[in-house]
């Protein structure tokens, strides 16, 4: 029996390929986020009894389960919060290895994104490190994450660990 | 029958059943009703000892999909959870096992997923093996299709039947507000309704629906303090039977059959018509006459009424339509079904089914009164 590649041999294997189409409504609060990039807005939501603002906006918090009912923008820029250094090709992304993959905690938010992080070394990024958004230009933003091509190094002093300590 | 703890379904909310919420995400809906159920017992999620979940990862497209609910099921700080690829009435009946062991008082049960955004006949055909049964294409209306008919041949029943059935379910649902169907149908307008798969019509079936529910249940000691009449689980059984579609009488349901006898013989009963209400889990008049000949019950009769919320016919959002009838059974006892309840009310068999053809049966007991003392 071969072990590598899938056999050809009719009758001995049933070969089924498998085609399950989906249509994912986005939701309320998710068309607003979306909508919103388009206008290179990043919109958070508050939760109603701590005041975190989670990015991108979530109906409740999960963590004291009350409803985040404010949707509020935060800045598109922020602090690398831990990253890591990518040596794998990964499916579905053709970028050049390697490259820095990082939680971002944008300013005015208290829950990470994750981020390319490019225009720099990979050995250059460090947590703390301050970075921005690259958007597309306008008129061709679409209103998906894909508007934000990656984040980069602004050159601001680096932010202290305590800073972001709990945004991790 | 050994003594057990008493425990009762003691909240229970449900979002109204549609074709396709174009607001909310699954787990949007589901928030919204782990709220109301908490709220209706009026307690926080640190009352909730324990949490399970039915929902399709494949109908919802995601692998461990599931996860995401724990976000809205008031998961925190962590809890002891249990999720199951089956419709959340077996969910519950493994939260009330838990409880059972003495570990935990109380548990949350919800079923939820958005079955308009995928395309459920196509997942659900991948449930059958992929050699012969999903290779030329059966799906639930196909297997459902063969049941009708072999259940058709063995009793002589005709179109006309499964008309007149079906026209009573949904003018049952027009009197529900979370039922999918509003518009009564007459048995003759429905049996002019093209054929989906012969010989059940289109009208004999009932859309794709979605919604999100959460039931709640709790121990004796707990249960009263969160509710003013508990629905007391009084006998529970359930049982599968075999894969293979040609290994068993589809004309017959032998697991619900030995489920609801196991059922009544826990909760002290000699015979299924005792009860006042019934709720099956039935998503054709074929499979609700089934159902109604395991059990020993009159598809027709008044008393027990059966499906007065107008059952799956009226409303069948996949992986929760069973937990639902749980739901319904909870609300005829607590006197919560407003427009569809039915007066007197005191005892109350609910029905989850799971798989193609009924494959699997869960039946529960409720009464207004503890079985156990």
């Amino acid at each position: 029996m071969s072990t590598s590649g899938p056999p050809k041999e009719p009758v001995k294997y049933v070969e089924k390929q498998l085609h399950l189409p989906y249509c994912y409504v986005a939701g309320d609060y998710k068309v607003r986020y979306l909508a919103a990039l388009k206008d290179k807005t990043i919109l958070g939501s508050k939760c109603s009894r701590t005041g975190k603002v989670f990015v991108p906006p979530i109906v409740a918090s999960p963590e004291s389960f009350a409803p985040c009912d404010e949707l509020i923008p935060v800045a598109d820029r922020g602090v690398v919060t831990t990253f890591c250094i990518v040596n794998i090709p990964v499916i579905g992304r053709s970028i050049e290895l390697p490259y820095v993959a990082a939680s971002v905690a944008l300013d005015g938010a208290d829950i990470s994104i994750y981020a390319l992080i490019q225009e720099c070394a990979p050995a250059d990024v460090r947590m703390g490190m301050r970075v921005e958004a690259v958007w597309k230009p306008d008129g061709e933003r679409q209103g998906s994450h894909e508007d934000i091509i990656h984040f980069r190094p602004t050159g601001e002093p680096d932010a202290p660990l305590a800073s972001f300590m709990h945004r991790l | 029958m050994p003594k057990l703890r008493n425990v009762a379904v003691v909240g229970f909310a449900q979002a109204p059943i549609v074709a396709r919420d174009e607001h909310r995400i699954a787990t949007e809906m589901l928030y919204e009703q782990v709220r109301a159920a908490l709220a209706q017992c009026g307690v926080e999620r640190e009352a909730i000892d324990y949490q399970a979940a039915g929902s399709a990862d494949y109908l919802d497209g995601r692998p461990f999909g599931f996860v995401a609910a724990l976000d809205v099921m008031g998961s925190w700080p962590a809890k002891a959870d249990l999720h199951l690829e089956m419709d959340a009435s077996f969910a519950a009946y493994y939260a009330w096992l838990r409880i059972q062991t003495g570990d935990s008082d109380t548990a949350l049960v919800c079923g939820y997923g958005k079955t308009s955004e995928g395309e459920p006949e196509r997942v659900l055909n991948l449930q059958l093996d992929p050699y012969y049964q999903a290779a030329i294409g059966l799906d639930p209306t196909s297997t459902a299709a063969l049941q009708a008919s072999a259940w058709m041949a063995r009793t002589g029943a005709t179109d006309r039947d499964l008309a007149a059935l079906a026209a009573r379910r949904r003018a049952a649902g027009a009197r529900n507000p979370d039922a999918q169907l509003h518009d009564p149908a007459s048995a003759e307008d429905l049996a002019q309704t093209p054929w989906a798969v012969e010989p059940l019509r289109r009208g004999y079936l009932p859309p794709v629906g979605e919604s999100a529910v959460c039931l709640v249940l709790a121990a004796e000691g707990k249960a009263e303090k969160m509710c003013d009449r508990p629905a007391w689980i009084r006998g529970v059984d359930q049982r599968i039977e075999l894969q293979t579609l040609g290994g068993r009488d589809l004309s017959r349901s032998a697991g619900a059959k030995l489920a609801t006898e196991r059922a009544l013989a826990m909760a002290g009963l000699a015979r299924a018509a005792e009860v006042d209400v019934v709720e099956l889990c039935a998503t054709t008049p074929a499979e609700e006459c089934i159902l109604c000949e395991a059990m020993g019950l009159d598809a027709a009769g008044a008393r027990p009424a059966i499906n007065p919320s107008g059952g799956p016919l009226a409303g069948n959002p996949l992986m929760m339509t069973g937990l639902i009838r749980l739901g319904e059974a909870f609300r005829q006892l607590a006197g919560r079904a407003d427009g569809h309840g039915v007066a007197g009310a005191r005892r109350a068999i609910a029905h989850g089914a799971q798989g193609h053809c009924l494959q699997h049966n869960v039946v529960w007991v409720l009464g207004d009164e503890r079985r156990w003392t």
